[in-house]
Parts: structure tokens; sequence; C-alpha cells
């Protein structure tokens, strides 16, 4: 042979789109960006503490995880996907900005360990890691948390009275100011949930580069809105209030789109993202508290259950019923 | 006279096609090698079986491999020579095939069969099986038996969708042999019996499409370009409306596809009394000097084609039989040109992707670009788990291997590979 050179062998197909975990990760990052600079704006440094805090906790533990199980740090590195760190971003941004601050390194701590690392890792968690880990530091810290809650411009912590709490407790729904809603301004709230704008940039870049379909949060965004209306005697002054006020739009765009914890297929998809919005709305009128992450965690525990029956039908599959029952 | 848009068939996926390398590149004939490695089985079946011993004198289309079964085909010289060897060859692609070695003495002679008499069904298919005509598409499939089915058809199409990235050479031949296509055509509809004549071409080709537009009897219809538009059940579908049945084949739904390579195959073993001995490819890459589509004899070693190429050039990592979505790649250059080759690719490391596989994200991206609707992952965790009975009941059989899932999976993990292991494990378990 004159070339005896050894190429690559491999299966088919040799050429790949760039796309990659990575670059996907990293992408969702940039989309949070807006949000995160909304929270510093509105809630100053300890907003800006809290999202480094935990965007740190995640990715520290996810390296002592790997340390501890045995991997070499430089391996680790190469591997990082960016996922922690979407994790860490998420739980910043879904806590209120006077709670301490070690509670969004335990929250961080608690997801990537116990939610993501322990069942496998990337794409192996059943649950969303940030979503489990704002219900840890909820659970785990509750009174703190309660009293996490800041307005901004009066700069006093305010116990667990929201918009959506006065809201759903009945308050007069015509008084409020729709924009000051979505632009977050006036507003207690978590540190990335009250600036709407910035969460629906973020959507709309994740939508334009092709990451999640933007059809899956409207219909949760939409249902809810419907079902709220619908709870209310249908009294369509509560539509706008209710999907512009607590956690929804940054569940539904960022938490509920989660690649592992969504259904694979379309209709699935579709019947996930409805039984979300019903559910939601459902328990915020049952509760009169703010119900998204724990909605999101119940129904990520139903995704198996949905892949399981509903599966796409080969192309030609139809026809070939017919004949096998001729 | 007729053109019209396809069918829309809205699961796929689009590549960069890079077909520009060479799509303007005419036909270039390229001389005969000094030595031939004639494969023997060059189609899907029995191999044939030489009929020549080392030391014959043979001329340029002399039969030297006779076809072993129905399912098989006929082999011939593609020089004029001396056979020096008969042996069992290992290529580059990692299958054991028996070669017939012929050394080229530079001769012209050659032989012809002799004319047809009457053009019936029955002399044309007698014809298309005694020239050795196969698939020339790539699957190898002996044409005689396709045109002889067991119920009657009612279309005839002619895939001139190549929609393999690189690949030019149906292209060119559509442009520089329409006639040729076009007379090939009737004589495939004639054995079929056939009134109805669709050629089906992807838009990114609007020369071609011109092209065949002068033809009255044939009906263009022009197809979205995208990936795979050229596998058969995709092509009926978005060309006739007719979905075929999983498991089944297109002579089910009354139709028959042919490769433009084929028809003209068919139309040189019919009236220029010529058997098959060369084929129409592109060689093309990054790695390659001068990418060129190229008519080249049967049994051309790659390295000679490489030498006529110009040579490679930077560092190609991968040598690819066929198109860089389906093709196989290959360890080396000890391959020999065959009748289903379409191309040969010579791929630098940024035109191939060789990442390590990651965890799967479950962003059902593969599930959503299958043209087949199926659920590769789900595929791919049974069949790595060893849980083939599943994997058959997820559809593994259906799978085409065209790679659309991942093509685009952002965690790169080798899908077409775990499903293909799938296939060959339930055919072996009988599942």
């Amino acid at each position: 042979m004159a070339n005896e050179k050894l190429y690559t062998f491999s299966s088919s197909p040799h050429i790949k789109a760039p796309t990659t975990t990575k670059g996907v990760m990293i992408n969702v990052c940039i989309a949070l960006l807006p949000a995160v600079i909304a929270g510093i704006v509105f809630f100053g440094l300890n907003a800006f503490l809290i999202i480094f805090l935990s965007v740190f906790g995640a990715v520290a533990s996810e390296f002592i995880y790997l340390l501890i199980a045995g991997k070499k740090f430089k391996d680790i590195a190469k591997q990082f996907d960016f996922t922690s760190c979407v994790t860490g971003l998420l739980i910043g941004l879904s806590i209120g900005s006077q709670t301490p601050l070690y509670v969004p390194i335990f929250a961080s701590a608690f997801a990537i360990i116990v939610v993501k690392m322990i069942f496998g890792g990337t794409g192996k968690n059943l649950v969303n890691p940030a979503v489990a880990g704002r219900i840890f530091a909820f659970m785990s810290f509750t009174t703190i948390m309660a009293n996490g809650w800041l307005t901004p411009t009066s700069g006093e912590p305010i116990t667990g009275a929201t918009v959506l709490t006065g809201i759903l407790g009945g308050a007069d729904v015509s008084s409020l100011s729709i924009l000051d809603l979505f632009l977050g301004v006036n507003l207690a709230g978590c540190i990335g949930e009250t600036c709407k704008l910035a969460l629906i940039l973020g959507g709309i870049y994740l939508a334009v580069r092709g990451i999640i379909n933007i059809g899956y949060p409207i219909i949760y965004i939409v249902v809810t809105g419907l079902f709220t209306v619908a709870l209310n005697g249908f009294n369509f002054s509560y539509f706008l209030p209710s999907i512009l006020s607590g956690g929804l739009m940054l569940g539904a765009i960022f938490m509920a789109t989660d690649y592992t914890t969504s259904p694979n297929t379309t209709l699935g998809n579709v019947i996930y993202f409805i039984a979300l919005g019903l559910v939601t709305a459902g328990l915020r009128q049952a509760t009169g508290i703010e119900v998204v992450s724990f909605v999101i965690l119940l129904m990520n525990l139903f995704v198996p259950l949905i892949d399981k029956f509903v599966i796409n039908r080969p192309f030609g599959f139809v026809k070939q019923k017919k004949v096998k029952g001729e | 006279m007729s053109i019209r848009k396809g069918k829309n068939y809205p699961y796929g996926i689009h590549v960069k096609d890079m077909k520009e390398l060479c799509a303007e590149c005419p036909i270039i004939k390229m001389p005969a090698p000094k030595k031939v490695y004639i494969s023997m089985s060059q189609h899907i079946g029995a191999p044939a079986i030489p009929i020549v011993n080392v030391g014959d004198k043979v001329v340029k289309r002399q039969l030297i491999g006779k076809e072993s079964g129905v399912i098989s085909a006929n082999v011939y010289s593609s020089v004029c020579g001396t056979v020096v060897g008969i042996e069992d060859i290992v290529t580059a692609s990692g299958l054991k095939m028996k070669h017939v070695i012929i050394e080229n003495d530079g001769g012209d002679e050659e032989i012809f069969f002799d004319n047809i008499e009457n053009f019936e069904p029955k002399t044309i298919i007698e014809r298309i099986r005694l020239a050795g005509i196969v698939g020339l598409g790539g699957a190898g499939f002996p044409t005689a038996v396709k045109l002889s089915p067991s119920i009657k058809l009612d279309t005839l199409i002619i895939n001139g969708a190549e929609c393999e990235p690189y690949l030019n050479c149906d292209y060119r031949l559509m442009l520089e042999n329409t006639e040729d296509i076009y007379r090939g055509v009737k004589y495939a509809a004639l054995a079929l019996g056939i009134k109805k004549i669709i050629i089906g071409i992807e838009a990114n080709k609007p020369k071609a499409i011109e092209a065949f537009s002068k033809y009255h009897d044939i009906e263009v219809v022009v197809l979205k370009k995208q990936y795979p538009m050229g596998s058969e059940k995709h092509l009926i579908y978005c060309t006739t409306g007719r979905k075929v049945p999983c498991g089944k084949m297109p002579f089910d739904v009354g139709c028959c596809v042919q490769n433009i390579k084929t028809v003209i195959a068919i139309k040189h073993a019919i009236e220029d009394n010529k058997a098959l001995s060369s084929t129409v490819l592109t060689v093309s890459g990054g790695g390659i000097k001068e990418p060129k589509n190229l008519r080249i004899q049967i049994g051309t070693s790659l390295d000679d084609i490489i030498e006529f190429c110009g040579g490679l050039v930077g560092d190609s990592v991968k040598i690819i039989a066929g198109g860089p979505m389906m093709g196989k790649a290959m360890i080396g250059t000890n391959s020999y040109t065959r009748k289903t080759n379409s191309g040969y690719l010579f791929l630098t490391d940024k035109e191939t992707n060789v990442d390590e596989p990651t965890n799967c994200i479950n962003c059902a991206r593969c599930a959503k670009n299958c043209p087949m609707r199926l659920m590769p992952m789900y595929i791919e965790s049974f069949a790595l788990s060893g849980d083939f009975e599943s994997a058959k009941k997820y559809g593994a059989m259906n799978c085409l291997e065209c790679g659309s899932c991942a093509y685009n999976c952002p965690a790169k993990r080798p899908l077409v590979q775990s499903i293909a292991m799938a296939k060959s494990k339930i055919k072996e378990l009988k599942i």
C-alpha cells in the first residue's frame, strides 16, 4: 500500500451539527442574564451576592462530588457542561433578596448533590434540580425565607405579602398597575421573578436559538391565566395579574422546559404543560400561596408516565395495523 | 412537460450540503489504471462465482464472475489484460471479499451483447440481468428482480433527490446525460408495463429540473431540500402521497423507485449492448486537492483515484465511501471501486465530528427530527441495556440509519450505531 496511515473508523453520520450540551447550557445562561441584571438593578448588591453564591455553590458542589467520586480535576474541568451554572442561576433568581447568604449555598449544594449527581449527573435527574433546591430552602428555612421579601423602593423587608398573595387573598385587582407588574417596578418578590420583561426577553432568545419551543411556556402561562379567570367567576381582570405575578414566568420559561424533566414528544409536552397550568391555577386558588415550583416538582414525577404512554407512531404505522387486522 | 411541487413532509433535517465543492465540475473520464481489483460481491445477495483463472487473457466487458442464484449479479471485466490473481482481500471497510485482479495491457478490445430484436418486457429484463445491473444508489439490489414484481405496479419514480451532502454524481448525470436517463427510464417503464413516470428532484438543482421539463411524458416533481428526501419511502410519499406501511416495500403501494445511474446503465445495456463495467462517482471533501466527478472503471483502487485527484492535502482524518450521512468510514486506502459506489470523501477534522459522547439530556431532538417518527433515545437505551424486545417494540426495525438523529444530538451520542446494533441483534435472536 502506498498509504499506510490509519484513518478514524466510526459509525455514520460522519458530519454533525455544531450544537453541544455545553452550548445549549451556555445559551440558557445567556438567556437568564436579563433577569440577573434586572434583579441586581432592583434589589442591589445583596441580589448579586445571592446569585453569585448560588452559582458558586452549585459549581463547587459538582466539582467536589466528582473529586470524591475519584475523577481527576482536569477531566472534570474538561467535561464541565454548565448545567450546574443554570441550576445555580435559577436557584439564585428564585429566592428573595434579603435571604441570609448561607441559604443559596445550601440550596445549590442540595440541588446538585442530592437531586442531580446521586442519580447519575446531567440528564439522569428525576426532577428539576433548581426547583428541588428552591423547595429545599423554603422547607428548611421556613421563617427566614418568608421574611426575605423586599420592596425595592421602600427598602424594608415585608412579610409574605407579595402581590400574588395579595391577589389570592382577595385584594382589589383593579388597583394594580399591570405595567409595574410587567416591569417589576415597586414589586416585592424573588430576585429574578419580578421583572417579567427580562424573563420574556430570555424566553424569546431561547426560542430564536431553537433551544425551547416557545409554544410550551405560552400554553402553561395562558392555561394558568384562563383557569384562574374561570375559578374567579370568569372575571377577566384576574387574567393579567395572575400570569404576571409570582414565579410563573420564571417557572414556565426556564424550569418547566428543562429537557431532562419534560416529556419527549410534542403531544406529551402539550399534555404536560396544560396539566401544569391547571394544577398551578387550582392550587394557587386553594392554598393562597405561590405554588409554581411545587407544581413543577409534582408534575416532573408524572413525566416518565407521560413518556410511557405517549410515544410517536412510526411513519406508515397506521396502515400496518390495518393489514394486520385483515 | 409538467412540473409540480412535491408534498410537504415535516420530519427531517437540514444539513449543510457542501455540494459547491464540485457541483459545477463536469464528469471526467479517469483513464483505466494499470491494475484493477474487481470484487465478486458488489451487490446484495450471493457473491458471483469467478469463471476465469489466473493467467487467462480477458478483454473489456468480458464476463468474469457469474451470478450464483436469483439475488445475485454478473460481474464483467473493466479492462483488457491478464488475470493475475483471484484473492480474498480484506478491504478498508473491514469486509473480506473475493477479488479478481486484472493487469491492464492497454488494449481496447471490447465485447458487446447482440442487438435486441423485439423490445418486450421479458427480453428487456433478461438483458438487464445479463448485464449485471444492480441498484446503483448504494443498496445494490439486482435490478432485474426489482423490475419483475409479483404484483402490478402503476408508478415508476426516478430518484433525483441526491440529498446526501457533498455528492454530485447524480446531479452531473442529470445535466450531462439527460437523454440517456430518459431512454433508460422508458425501457424500465416498458419492462414494468407502467405509463406514469415521475422524477423527483430537490429544489436546489434548478438546472436539472429545467433539463427534464422538456419531456412531455415524465412528470417532474420538485422536492423540498431536506434530508433524507432520497429515502425511498419519503420520495414515494412526497411525489405520490402514498405511505409505505412499516415493514413493507415500495411495490406494496404500487411504486418502483430507480436510481439515476441505474437507468443510465439500463439504457447502455439495451441500446448500446454494453455490460456494466464503469460507474460515476464524486471525489470530494476538504482533504483532497481537486474535488472531481469521475467516470471510473470498476475495480480502480482508491490510491489511483487519490493520485488522479492531485493527492491528499491537509490532514484528513476520515475517508468515507459514500455520503457523509450514511457512508461507511474506511480505515485505510485499500478500497476498490464497486458498482454501487457513489463517492469517496476525504474529511478533515474541521468537517467531521469526533467528539466524545456524553450523557443523553433528553432534549428529544432525535425524536423531533426522525424521518421515520421513531424515538431514537429510547431505542438506544434499550439496545445498550440489552432489552432488544423493547427496542423492537419502539420500532427499531423501521430505522433507515439515515443519521438524522445523531446529526443533531447535542450529547453526540452514537445513536445510529446503537440502533444498527439493536437491528442486527433482533435479526440474530429472531425476536
